[in-house]
Formats: C-alpha cells, sequence, structure tokens
C-alpha cells in the first residue's frame, strides 16, 4: 500500500492561508516521487510554517527559531542519503536566520529549502518579514513598514544555491513539479514560495498574486539548467536567473530560475576524504569493538605524537 | 632534578619548537617533562612563552624561581623580571644589551609601566642593564651570549636568526647538563621532514654546546634513564584522541582559542586506524568534521547529526559557549546526545582570550532557558581529558542529553608525556536505534529510569520539537503530559547517579584525616597534588577533594567528606570561588577559606604553598582569601 505522507495531526493554521497549498504540494511530490518515508526527513524552524514536520508523515524535526538549516545540514552530512525537506518562514530563513540562509548557499548540502513568503512574522501576529517591501502597511502594522526588502531569489543566487525557484501557493500542480525536481537534485535547492496570510497580510493576497504571477516555463527559450559544459553559457544563464529575480512590480515570475548541475554537492566534496563516505556514512557506523571497547589503534592513529 | 626552564620571545618567532625541542631531547634521555604555553592574541611579534619542568618522575605543577630563563628578545628579560630568584641563570644574546625599555614596543603598555617603576623604585636605569642588574640583585646570574658569533661559526650561509631558538634550546640543554647527542635526536624528532634543515640545525647544537664548554656554562652531566614510548600531548590532544577513541564521527566548530586545535588535530587524524582485529567495515570509515557559520550552526549541526544516530560533538569557548544556549536547551528538551567541549578562558566578553580562567561553571550549570538535565564533568589533567571525553561521548547516547565538557585553558595548552593510553578503560558503549515499528514512540513515558525508547532519524519515524511534546514526538500544551515529561527527564539525572561510579565524580586524594582538606576542580588537580607533598615535608598533612561531575553533583559524598574536614581550602581560577558556591548550593556547607587566581595565569607551586601556609597559620579566623598574582 503506498505510503500517506500526510499525518493525522489537527492542521491548525487559519482558514485560507496559503500554508495549506505548500503542504498538499509537498505531500504530493513525495508520493509521486514514491519516496520511502524512512529515506526523507522534514526539518523547520519555528513560526506558522515551522509546523509543517507534524503534518507531514515522515520524520521530522521542529527545530528553533532560525536555525533549521544548521540541523538540516548536520542530518544530511551525517546520512547523505537521505532527503531533506527544510520548510520554513520568510522570518525564520531571511531574518532571524539570514547568516545560515547564506553559508548553506556556499556549503550546497543538498538540502530542499521551502521558504513560505507571507512577508509577515505570522505566528507572532504581523510584524514585517524581511521580505516586505519598504512603505507597505499591511493590516498588522500600527505604521508603514520602514525597512526595505530582501530579494529571497537574488539573494540564494549571491550566496550560490545551485537551484534557485519560485512557487505560487495556489498553484499546487506548478509547485509540486518544482518540489519534485528539487528534491532530485543533488546540492541545495531553494523555493520561494508566495504564500498569501489572510490574517495579517492584506496586500499581497491569493488575488494580488493571481494578477501577476507568470511562469517561465511558458517561454520556451527559458533555460535554467547549467550543465557546465560552457562557462560563457554559464555566467550568462546565471545573470538571465538573476534578472528574472528582479522582476517585480508589475510581473512576478514562477518557476524554476536557475539549476546548476555542475556545481558539486557538499556531500561529494566530502566524499573526496572521508573514506567509504556514502557507503558507511557518519549515521551508520558501528563505533565499538567485538569487546566493547574502542577499536581505534591509538598508537598508529596518533603516531606524530609518540616519541 | 627539579629544572624549571622558560623560554620567551617575540610570537610566531620559534619560541614553540625550540620548547619542542627541549621537551624532546630530555624524553629522549628518559626524563619527564611538564610544559605550558603562555601567549597574547596577537600573530606576530608580542611576548609569548614556555614555562618547563623537568623531574624524573612526571610533574605535574610549575614552580617559580625558574632556573633557568632563555630569552630570545629583550622583551623577554623585562617581562619576566619577576620569575627570577637564587641561582636563576639568565641566557640572552649580548646584542640585546644596548636595548631600553622605551624601545620595547611590544610590550603592553600597562606592562611597560610596571616594569619601568619597579626599576625606578630600585634607582635601576631603564633598559636591559637595569633590569639585569635587579635580576642579580634577586640572586639571578646573567649570561650574554653573542648569538650572532656562535650560530656564524657553524652555518657559513643563510640568516643567522633563523637558527636563535635552535640556539637558545641548545645552550639551554648545555647548562641542564643533558649531553649533546639528545639534543641533536631532537633536532632530527623536530625537523624530520627535511634532511638539509637537519644537518643546518645540528651544526647549530654543536656550535651551542662547544661555547658552552669553552665558557665554562655547561652543566655537570646528568645521568640517562631507560628510555621509554611514551605520548607527547597536550590537553587539546587528550580530548580529540578520546573523542576519536570514543567514537565520535561528527565534530562541528569554529574558531576560537583554545578550542579549535582540537577540531584541526581530529582533522588531521581523520583517517583512524584500527585494531588489526577489527572487523573489514571499519578499516575504511571516517569522520566528519565542519567549520560552521557561527557556534549556534555548531552546536545545532552536531545536533541534526546526533539526531540520525552518529556520536557528534562541538568544541569552543566562552563567547561561543554563550552564542549556544538556546541550542543546548532544545538538547535538553528533546534529548539529544550531544557533547560540548567548553574550554574556558578569562571571561567576560572577549576577556583574556589566550589566557586561563574557570569562570564558566556557574553559566554551564545555567546554560539555557528552561529547566532540563545536563550532564555536566570536567577535567584535571592531560589524561583525563581522554577519558573524560570518552565518558562524555557515551553519557550522552545512554542518558540522552547534553553533556558539557569542562577543560581550561591552561589544561588544553599543557603539554605532558604519557606513558599509556588505556583502550580498555572506558567501553565504548554505543547506542542503536530501536527496531522500527509503527507508532514508534521516542519519548515513551513508561520508564522507569526515564530513559525512552533510542530512536534516529532515518532508521525510525518519530517528530521532535522545541515545543512540549507527546511520547511520538508531536506539540502538546497538555498540562498532565507536560507534568510527566518533566519529571521523565529529571527522572534521568537520577539514573546518572545511580550508574555512574563515584570515582568518576569526586575523588579524595590523599589520607582521608587530615590537617588541610583543599578542594578544587580542573587544572590545579597537579599544583595541588605537589603542595601536598611540599606540606607532608613540613609535617602538615592534606588531602584534596577533586570534583570531576558538578551535574548531578555528588553532595553526600562532598558533604560527608566536608562535614569532618578540619580546615578547608578552596583553590580556583576564578573571582568568585565559583565551585564552592555550587556546593554551598548542593550541601549547605560553606567554605570560607579561599586562594583564588584571576589573572589569567597558571597557578604555581610555591605560590600556592605560601598561600596554604599563610591560612593554615591564620586558620583561627573565621573568613580568609588569597589572590595569586605569579604570571607574566
Ligand atoms: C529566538 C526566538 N526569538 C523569537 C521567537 C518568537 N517567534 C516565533 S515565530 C516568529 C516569527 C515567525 O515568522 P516567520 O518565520 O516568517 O514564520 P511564519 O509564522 O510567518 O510562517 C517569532 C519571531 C522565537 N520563537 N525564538
Ligand atoms: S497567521 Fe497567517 S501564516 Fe499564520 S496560519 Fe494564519 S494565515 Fe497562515
Ligand atoms: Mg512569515
Amino acid at each position: 500500500m503506498a505510503h500517506n505522507f500526510k499525518s493525522d495531526v489537527t492542521v491548525d493554521w487559519c482558514p485560507g492561508c496559503g500554508d495549506f497549498g505548500i503542504l498538499t504540494s509537498i505531500t504530493q511530490a513525495l508520493s509521486e516521487l514514491n519516496l520511502d518515508p524512512h529515506n526523507v526527513v522534514s526539518v523547520s524552524g519555528i513560526g506558522c510554517s515551522g509546523k509543517t514536520p507534524h503534518y507531514l508523515n515522515i520524520g521530522g524535526i521542529h527545530t528553533l527559531h532560525g536555525r533549521s538549516i544548521p540541523f538540516a545540514t548536520g542530518v544530511k552530512l551525517s546520512n547523505p542519503n537521505l532527503k531533506v525537506i527544510v520548510p520554513g518562514g520568510d522570518g525564520d530563513m531571511l531574518g532571524i536566520g539570514a547568516g545560515h540562509f547564506v553559508a548553506e548557499g556556499r556549503r550546497n548540502s543538498g538540502l530542499t529549502i521551502i521558504i513560505f513568503d507571507n512577508e509577515v512574522y505570522g505566528l507572532t501576529k504581523g510584524q514585517a518579514a524581511p521580505t516586505m517591501q519598504l512603505g507597505e502597511k499591511t493590516k498588522g502594522l500600527s505604521r508603514a513598514n520602514i525597512f526595505g526588502k530582501v530579494n529571497p531569489i537574488a539573494l540564494a543566487l549571491a550566496s550560490g544555491y545551485s537551484f534557485v525557484a519560485r512557487g505560487f501557493s495556489f498553484d499546487m500542480k506548478q509547485l509540486k513539479e518544482i518540489i519534485k525536481t528539487a528534491i532530485l537534485h543533488e546540492g541545495s535547492s531553494v523555493i520561494d514560495v508566495l504564500q498569501p496570510c489572510p490574517t495579517y497580510n492584506n496586500i499581497n493576497t491569493m488575488d494580488y498574486y493571481r494578477k501577476k504571477v507568470y511562469k517561465l516555463e511558458d517561454d520556451k527559450s527559458w533555460d535554467p539548467v547549467v550543465t557546465g559544459e560552457s562557462m560563457d553559457k554559464a555566467i550568462e544563464q546565471f545573470q538571465k536567473a538573476y534578472n528574472k529575480g528582479l522582476e517585480w512590480e508589475e510581473r512576478i515570475p514562477t518557476g524554476i530560475f536557475y539549476d546548476n548541475r555542475a556545481i558539486p554537492s557538499f556531500t561529494k566534496r566530502l566524499n573526496e576524504f572521508v573514506p567509504q563516505y556514502f557507503k558507511n556514512p557518519p549515521s551508520d557506523q558501528i563505533v565499538s569493538g567485538v569487546d566493547g571497547f574502542t577499536p581505534v589503534d591509538v598508537v598508529k592513529t596518533f603516531a606524530d605524537k609518540t616519541i | 632534578m627539579d629544572l624549571n626552564l622558560t623560554l620567551g620571545g617575540p610570537q610566531g618567532g620559534g619560541i614553540d619548537t625550540s620548547s619542542n625541542m627541549i621537551t624532546r631531547a630530555f624524553a629522549a634521555a628518559g626524563y619527564n617533562v611538564f610544559g605550558v604555553r603562555e601567549y597574547h592574541s596577537n600573530i606576530k611579534g608580542r611576548h609569548s612563552y614556555n614555562h618547563l619542568r623537568v623531574k624524573e618522575e612526571r610533574p605535574r605543577s610549575l614552580k617559580y624561581p625558574v632556573d633557568i630563563l632563555i630569552a630570545l628578545d629583550p622583551d623577554t628579560i623585562f617581562e619576566h623580571i619577576e620569575d627570577v630568584g637564587e641561582g636563576t641563570k639568565i641566557v640572552y644574546d649580548k646584542q640585546f644589551e644596548t636595548s631600553d625599555l622605551a624601545s620595547a614596543r611590544m610590550i603592553m603598555r600597562d606592562t611597560a609601566k610596571r616594569i619601568k617603576e619597579t626599576l625606578q623604585d630600585e634607582k635601576l636605569p631603564l633598559n636591559i642593564k637595569g633590569a639585569l642588574q635587579l635580576m642579580q640583585k634577586k640572586g639571578g646570574s646573567p649570561i650574554a651570549v653573542p648569538f650572532n658569533e656562535v650560530v656564524s661559526s657553524a652555518i657559513s650561509d643563510g640568516v643567522p636568526t633563523r637558527y636563535f631558538n635552535t640556539l637558545g634550546s641548545a645552550i639551554t640543554l648545555a647548562i641542564a647538563g643533558l649531553p649533546s647527542e639528545f639534543g641533536e635526536e631532537s633536532i632530527r624528532q623536530v625537523f624530520s621532514a627535511k634532511e638539509s634543515v637537519v644537518a643546518e640545525n645540528i651544526k647549530v647544537v654543536k656550535a651551542a654546546y662547544e661555547y658552552c664548554n669553552n665558557n665554562k656554562l655547561a652543566g655537570k652531566p646528568i645521568p640517562k634513564l631507560p628510555k621509554k614510548k611514551r605520548f607527547l600531548i597536550t590537553g587539546n590532544d587528550g580530548s580529540a584522541i578520546g573523542k576519536l577513541m570514543g567514537g565520535l564521527r561528527f565534530q562541528t566548530y569554529y574558531p576560537i582559542t583554545p578550542a579549535s586545535d582540537e577540531s584541526s588535530i581530529l582533522e588531521e587524524h581523520g583517517a583512524i586506524s584500527f585494531i588489526e582485529n577489527e572487523n573489514r567495515s571499519l578499516k575504511d570509515s571516517g569522520i566528519v568534521i565542519v567549520q560552521t557559520e557561527d557556534e549556534i550552526s555548531a552546536v545545532t549541526m552536531a545536533q541534526g547529526a546526533a539526531i540520525t544516530g552518529a556520536r557528534s560533538s562541538t568544541a569552543t569557548s566562552g563567547p561561543g559557549f554563550s552564542l549556544m544556549a538556546e541550542g543546548i536547551s532544545f538538547a535538553g528538551m528533546d534529548e539529544v546526545p550531544i557533547l560540548i567541549t567548553l574550554y574556558q578562558r578569562g571571561g567576560p566578553s572577549t576577556g583574556l582570550p589566550t589566557r586561563n580562567g574557570q569562570s564558566d561553571l556557574l553559566f554551564a550549570l545555567n546554560t539555557g532557558h528552561g529547566e532540563f538535565p545536563r550532564i555536566v564533568i570536567s577535567s584535571g589533567d592531560v589524561e583525563e581529558c581522554i577519558y573524560d571525553a570518552m565518558k562524555g561521548l557515551n553519557y550522552a547516547q545512554r542518558y540522552q542529553m547534553p553533556v558539557l565538557h569542562l577543560i581550561d585553558k591552561n589544561l588544553a595548552n599543557t603539554s605532558d608525556l604519557v606513558p599509556e593510553i588505556d583502550s580498555k578503560r572506558v567501553k565504548v558503549s554505543q547506542v542503536l536505534a530501536t527496531k522500527d515499528s509503527e507508532s514508534f514512540r521516542r519519548y515513551n513515558l513508561d520508564t522507569e529510569n526515564g530513559i525512552s525508547n533510542p530512536g534516529y532519524l532515518g532508521k525510525n519515524i518519530f517528530w521532535m520539537t522545541g515545543d512540549e511534546h507527546d511520547e511520538l514526538g508531536h506539540v502538546t500544551e497538555d498540562p498532565d503530559v507536560r507534568d510527566r515529561m518533566m519529571r521523565k527527564r529529571f527522572q534521568k539525572l537520577k539514573t546518572v547517579e545511580d550508574e555512574v561510579p563515584m570515582n568518576d565524580r569526586a575523588v579524595l586524594y590523599g589520607p582521608s584525616d587530615a590537617e588541610i582538606t583543599f578542594v578544587t576542580w580542573g587544572s590545579q588537580k597537579g599544583v595541588i597534588l605537589d603542595v601536598m607533598e611540599d606540606l607532608k615535608a613540613k609535617k602538615i598533612s592534606a588531602n584534596l577533594l577533586y570534583i570531576k561531575m558538578f551535574e548531578p553533583f555528588p553532595s553526600e559524598f562532598v558533604s560527608k567528606i566536608l562535614k569532618k574536614a578540619k580546615l578547608v581550602i578552596d583553590v580556583e581560577s576564578n573571582m568568585l570561588a565559583q565551585a564552592a558556591r555550587v556546593i554551598r548550593t548542593n550541601t549547605g556547607i560553606n567554605i570560607e577559606k579561599s586562594i583564588l587566581k584571576y589573572n589569567g595565569r597558571h597557578i604555581t607551586e610555591d605560590e600556592l604553598l605560601e598561600s596554604a601556609m599563610n591560612i593554615y597559620n591564620n586558620r583561627k579566623e573565621e573568613k580568609l582569601e588569597e589572590v595569586l598574582e605569579n604570571g607574566a
């Protein structure tokens, strides 16, 4: 019988919240990829979005605000054979956790990072998130936002993520496909998901986005896949992705901006000097000897310290 | 033999290499060497020194005045005026005699001011000559060596200054009476990689000995002792070795003194050799070490790995440890097996980044919000670092909680000759995943000892959350489950008390009945044991209550000893006598006499003995506090 990737825990998001669409897209992607539920885990931070792991019927860690990426990286690097999905809020990822977000781009461990981009701090009652436009006044705010916004696509690209995409929580068909591609992507991926928060954000609503979004893949000449064969082409693709990432005012592109398959994943880099890394990763190693004592030959291992 | 020597020079000027050479030379002749390293938070130029103590038996501490002071720069002479006494030989480059204090720009301004005042008080000129005169007054004898001439007599081309540290070491060895062959042997060990370098340095060693012989500086030859195989390791090495032996497979770190050396050592030795008869698969397996973006990442990434089943750890010191607080709280709440090695240095804030401190004990006992169980252990010598790291990894997995292992900077940078590393002293009791089942209860409440089913992501399906949770790991705010979960988690501390032998928690050294009972933890252990011998020679009996585990605290054991003790003296490297506070909290016993040091330097045998005697002689007083000040 096929595994049901939706857990039986009651979902307590507000009615009409964009989070539901993301959850459904994730469960459908997992079902369609037919993954063994033991081989995929989800790791989140704190926020409305942070509750997602409990709603998924796979192992999950609901960690600390902003720290999902390092927890998830630990899981992935200790057991590189696991698929690791990292759902989290825009505040979680790009505010308090921004340092980890940038660092993970440089690592490229192989995480599937899904940003629930609602431009607000949902769970703490609607304060401005780092993705909110300067001067925007949503209903949860007592005065207009006096911060500028960070562009998740541009930041992800600049940080070195090898897969960067945007979805819309009310277009589950497209989002599910993006998530599937991202999970199969070897390096780390970022999917910025436009996620209306009807409770606190009365500006970036479902209708607001419906009118603006268009799909990159509708342009048949759009080619985000970098194979690494031509350096010049790779640079051009990066620049195109970056420029597309800046589009926002009139129309908002969704789909895959950048899919670089040439950058080696962090696990591949580790495999260069950690023996049998994929076959016998840290998570699976037996570390006690047959007699229960250490199997390590201290004199040989630390020969340079003996005199 | 009991030889104390200090070798000083500019940071980056090869002081460590010289001291390594001296250590190896004495070791080759069968002697034991105990050494410490003092340095500024600076890469090049500022004063650094190594203090070594050589004995037939194993030294455990340092002592002033030193017997030999080797100055590779003028600053060393100024900085160490106070370390000199009757019989100290001060070896320096004749050229330094023209230097004055005002031009010694790398001496910290306040230190220079203090030295200036000392010289002025004695009406001495503010230059090397003045400093040497003061040293002579104290009983020291200056030995000016024309460094350039001696080196040039041996080396025809190349920059002579490059060999000054070899020269300094060789002169020291000659003065100490160690035959030249051992100096040469140590050169071979230190510069093993390069034959030509070895040859040139050996020429310098020979020239140094010749110079000493011609100038009647060479000491009376000391006997050669039977040579034994030993490990030359520091506290940093010890912890790394223990972690590798204990099955560590994942280590994270963000660079910080004095913790990051441990991670570098692990990285250098990541290709583990296994004992022959172990099965094949072990032969090719490795350890993952990750330099993270910060310590928040370090403590959380290590937990991610632990949650998949790897034995996992991180190492840091004060500033980084502060950043880990929230992560440690998560590990307590979610019962994540993780070992955190906390290298203590002088705080608060950046404090004395390269100097000693023991001021993080109370913080380690209270890091992180909320109430959760943790184990806090501490090591007092290089060997303890090894076995405590192994035990720490065991405790973390067995009791499913954060284990904090405290090592102070003095210990981290102490180098010691360890005769043996015993693979059979501590078992590696790896905890494997529970066989997976539907509705696996990672946090099952039906456990008497508080320990729930071990489970690892990838092998079991379960959830975790920093929120209070139910048995499956899902969020709950139910008051009854909350109560039961709190009690379940804390029950594990009782289990620790039931299972961990008292020897691993607190030890009484010396006679059970004594006139003085010292209380300490960490790196003061060695110096107190030495002072106990000194007191014995003065017909004063002393013992030492040495604490190794602060949480759960061995209250009964400590209480029993302190209740019958006659004169209790608490010795710590902090200002607030933190361990004494912990003892008061846990036993209600106040320790009224203390010897404290917080200038960031080692407690030396002489100063501790003096202060202990002061307290002993005034023991009728209700409260006494001595503050120690030795050290440049
Ligand atoms: C260290 C810390 N600071 C503050 C909080 C309080 N907090 C909980 S959720 C949240 C913001 C959540 O916003 P976002 O990440 O955008 O997630 P959303 O609720 O919008 O999905 C904050 C600040 C916390 N849990 N931890
Ligand atoms: S507050 Fe906003 S983001 Fe949170 S559940 Fe409600 S609608 Fe969704
Ligand atoms: Mg948000």
